[in-house]
């Protein structure tokens, strides 16, 4: 497909703990479309963080990228305007080595959760911001200054000559994460991973925060991966959303399908556990049983113990991707002809 | 950044006061007045016996028999104003000359030592950090515990006895002998003094590099999964660059903190070390000026020991601020 920017393809990531193996990621499929937003939704420690690091390759250990591919398709652009095709696969791509290094932080950049901590107290947001630029261009420190400058003043910090030479922690949280936008958008990077970038802070700087990365996504005609597990936000900013479960994408389709008429009935819940204003607090539904031990992963379908609709198959057979319709996709039996299921599952 | 070492100097003034009263109390301590002790003592042991004129100088000049106030006052004016610190009746020495002897040498081997444990310490807890669980750790951290498990006069007496076993040397005091230490200075006795410091400055060294691979360990593993440090790796920082940018300076801090207690450890802690290799410092000497009521050599050493803490805890702050732009904020 043309117009697909990363296609990952049964990722798989375990962490090989003293206590056994976590398998954080379990066989994603997904691919992310030129120039749109993916929300990647999903239930805190169900694999968005890990499998958005996979991207740029540093899951660190005792983590490791079991299996897969991550196809990332780069567009070179030629004089005459086409653009030619070099693809790479991630996955495959020493991770202290030379290839990938020129790929973080210039074509793909990432955006972390914490903005108190993912700059370093050591140095002034400048000197952090700068190293990015004079990393990956050609530019000298005096160009990059400017060009750093001229970033932090598009990112809406006030006084931006000033608070250059200013310490993170010197600044608020949402102007550090304003400093952190900068950073990642300072190459021009084809992809923008946030990872959850406005958790960490108050409603109203987490709507500015919101405006701004929008705005910035069509300026630069970036795509953006979008990791949240507020579906209000989802609903903002998203084209195509993924939700995530144990370590799988169970569902992936537009937004409007899938907040209109979701098939999965882990995404259904999701749906119904979201508080609305008009509702009264006995209809609030929150998702009943917990997210299961991440040592011991449920056979069969990983939802099935908390699963209102579950059957008798759920428990042995692990669902395959269903397509629904033009890009709606479900990991789900109730989709699935489960005889034929259970007659090739026996076969083998 | 100057008003706040201006205000740090300014601090030390109560604060060397404090000290200097308890240093005061401490010689008093001994009952006895010092000087009737001293008289006491060499008229016993070496039947020399002091004029009256004499000991009246003597009285006179501390004010022994003036009430405590107004000893002390002699006592610290004196030395403030004339650089003073008294009669050392044991070495038949002004105290200045023996403490002023003595302590370049002091700061040296602490110095020296220090500089040991740095340079064993450091590479070898990044080492340790970075490949945790690898067999160098493993190595280490064994090697690192034995060096912390033997008190360090004994490794001084197993390199003495090895030094005059297999090498033929000995290993005991700074120079070859007792003329080079009384000579000036010079190039040769700079050459002689390097030749013999190395191994108190190993020993000495020893004992702080085991704890401070421990330290430098901890503290690298603590900063090496904070966001910090993958945000530096999201933008394609190499690995090297990354370690000594980021997570290597983030554990700086008790590398250079550390540098303000070595004074007083090398005095207090290791003077059992000095005393076996004979060396020539102010540990062995403040014991025996301490053992003989010696006073006021005892005392000026304590004064100046604790004056040199205060410098060195002062210069190490400014080394942490001037590392640390957080402690530089007042955060
Ligand atoms: N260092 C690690 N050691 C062992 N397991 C880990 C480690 N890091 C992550 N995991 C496992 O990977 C799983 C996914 O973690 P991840 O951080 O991707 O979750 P997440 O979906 O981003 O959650 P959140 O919303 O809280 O950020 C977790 O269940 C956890 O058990
Ligand atoms: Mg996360």
């Amino acid at each position: 497909m043309a117009d697909t920017l990363i296609d990952v393809k049964d990722l798989r990531i375990h962490f090989f703990t003293d206590e056994g193996v976590v398998r954080a990621v379990g066989g994603v499929d997904l691919a992310i479309t030129r120039g749109k937003t993916l929300a990647l939704v999903g239930e805190s420690g169900c694999g968005k963080s890990v499998a958005c690091r996979a991207l740029l390759n540093i899951v660190h250990r005792p983590g490791k990228i079991v299996s897969g591919e991550i196809i990332f398709h780069r567009m070179f652009h030629q004089s005459s305007g086409s653009g030619s095709d070099a693809s790479v696969d991630i996955a495959e791509l020493n991770p202290k080595g030379r290839e990938i290094r020129d790929i973080r932080g210039k074509e793909i950049a990432m955006i972390f959760q914490e903005p108190m901590t993912s700059f370093s107290s050591m140095y002034t947001i400048g000197n952090q911001i700068m190293e990015n630029i004079l990393l990956h261009t050609n530019l000298s420190k005096q160009e990059a200054r400017i060009l750093t400058i001229e970033l932090l003043d598009k990112v809406g910090i006030p006084k931006p000559s000033r608070l250059i030479d200013e310490y993170p922690f010197r600044l608020s949280g949402g102007m550090r994460q304003r400093a952190m936008i900068a950073m990642a958008l300072s190459c021009s990077p084809t992809l923008l991973i946030a990872d959850e970038p406005t958790t960490a802070l108050d409603v109203t700087t987490q709507a500015n925060i919101l405006d701004l990365m929008q705005n910035l996504q069509k300026q630069y005609e970036m795509t953006l991966l979008f990791i949240t597990h507020d579906l209000g936000v989802v609903a903002e900013i998203a084209d195509e959303v993924a939700v995530m479960y144990l370590g799988k994408i169970i569902e992936k389709s537009d937004v409007f399908t899938l907040f209109n008429s979701p098939a999965h009935p882990y995404t259904q819940a999701l749906l119904k556990s979201v508080p609305k204003i008009a509702m009264t607090r006995e209809a609030l539904d929150p998702i009943k049983g917990m997210v299961p031990n991440p040592y011991s992963r449920p056979s069969g379908c990983p939802f099935h113990p908390r699963c209102p609709k579950a059957f008798a198959a759920c428990k042995t057979i692990v669902p395959k991707t269903t397509s629904l319709g033009l890009h709606h996709t479900v990991q789900c039996l109730l989709y699935e002809d489960v005889t034929e299921r259970q007659a090739t599952e026996a076969l083998s | 950044m100057l008003t706040y070492i201006l205000r740090r100097l300014l601090y030390m003034i109560p604060v060397m006061f404090i000290i200097s009263i308890l240093v005061f109390l401490t010689i008093q301590l001994p009952p006895g007045d010092p000087i009737t002790k001293m008289i006491e003592n060499q008229r016993l042991q070496q039947g020399r016996v002091f004029s009256e004129k004499d000991i009246e100088m003597m009285q006179a000049r501390f004010g022994y028999g003036d009430p405590l106030p107004v000893q002390y006052t002699k006592w610290i004016g004196n030395i403030v104003l004339r650089g003073d610190f008294g009669y050392s009746f044991y070495k038949r020495e002004e105290a200045g000359k023996v403490i002023a002897d003595l302590m370049p040498l002091t700061i040296a081997i602490s110095l020296g030592s220090f500089i040991f444990t740095w340079i064993v310490a450091l590479p070898i807890g990044v080492l340790s950090a970075v490949r945790q669980y690898s067999i160098a750790d493993y190595v280490f951290t064994f090697i690192g515990f034995i060096g912390l498990a033997i008190p360090n006069f004994l490794l001084a007496l197993i390199l003495l006895v090895l030094g005059l076993t297999t090498f033929h040397t000995s290993f005991t005091g700074l120079f070859s002998s007792a003329e080079i230490q009384q000579a000036p200075w010079s190039l040769a006795k700079v050459w002689d003094l390097l030749k013999h410091a190395w191994v108190p400055m190993v020993v000495i060294g020893t004992g702080g590099t085991a704890g401070l691979i421990r330290i430098m360990r901890a503290n690298l593993l603590d900063e090496l999964h904070k966001p910090y440090v993958e945000t530096a790796r999201a933008k394609g920082l190499s690995e090297m660059r990354l370690l000594v940018k980021y997570p290597l300076r983030h554990a700086m801090n008790p590398f250079v903190s550390g540098f303000a207690y070595l004074l007083p450890y090398l005095v207090a802690g290791e003077a059992i070390v000095a005393i076996v290799m004979n060396l020539p410092t102010e540990g062995p000497t403040l014991l025996n000026s301490l053992l003989n009521l010696d006073v006021y050599l005892g005392g000026g050493i304590l004064l100046l020991i604790s004056f040199m803490t205060l410098i060195s805890t002062l210069l190490s702050d400014i080394l942490l601020a001037w590392l640390d732009p957080r402690i530089r904020y007042g955060n």
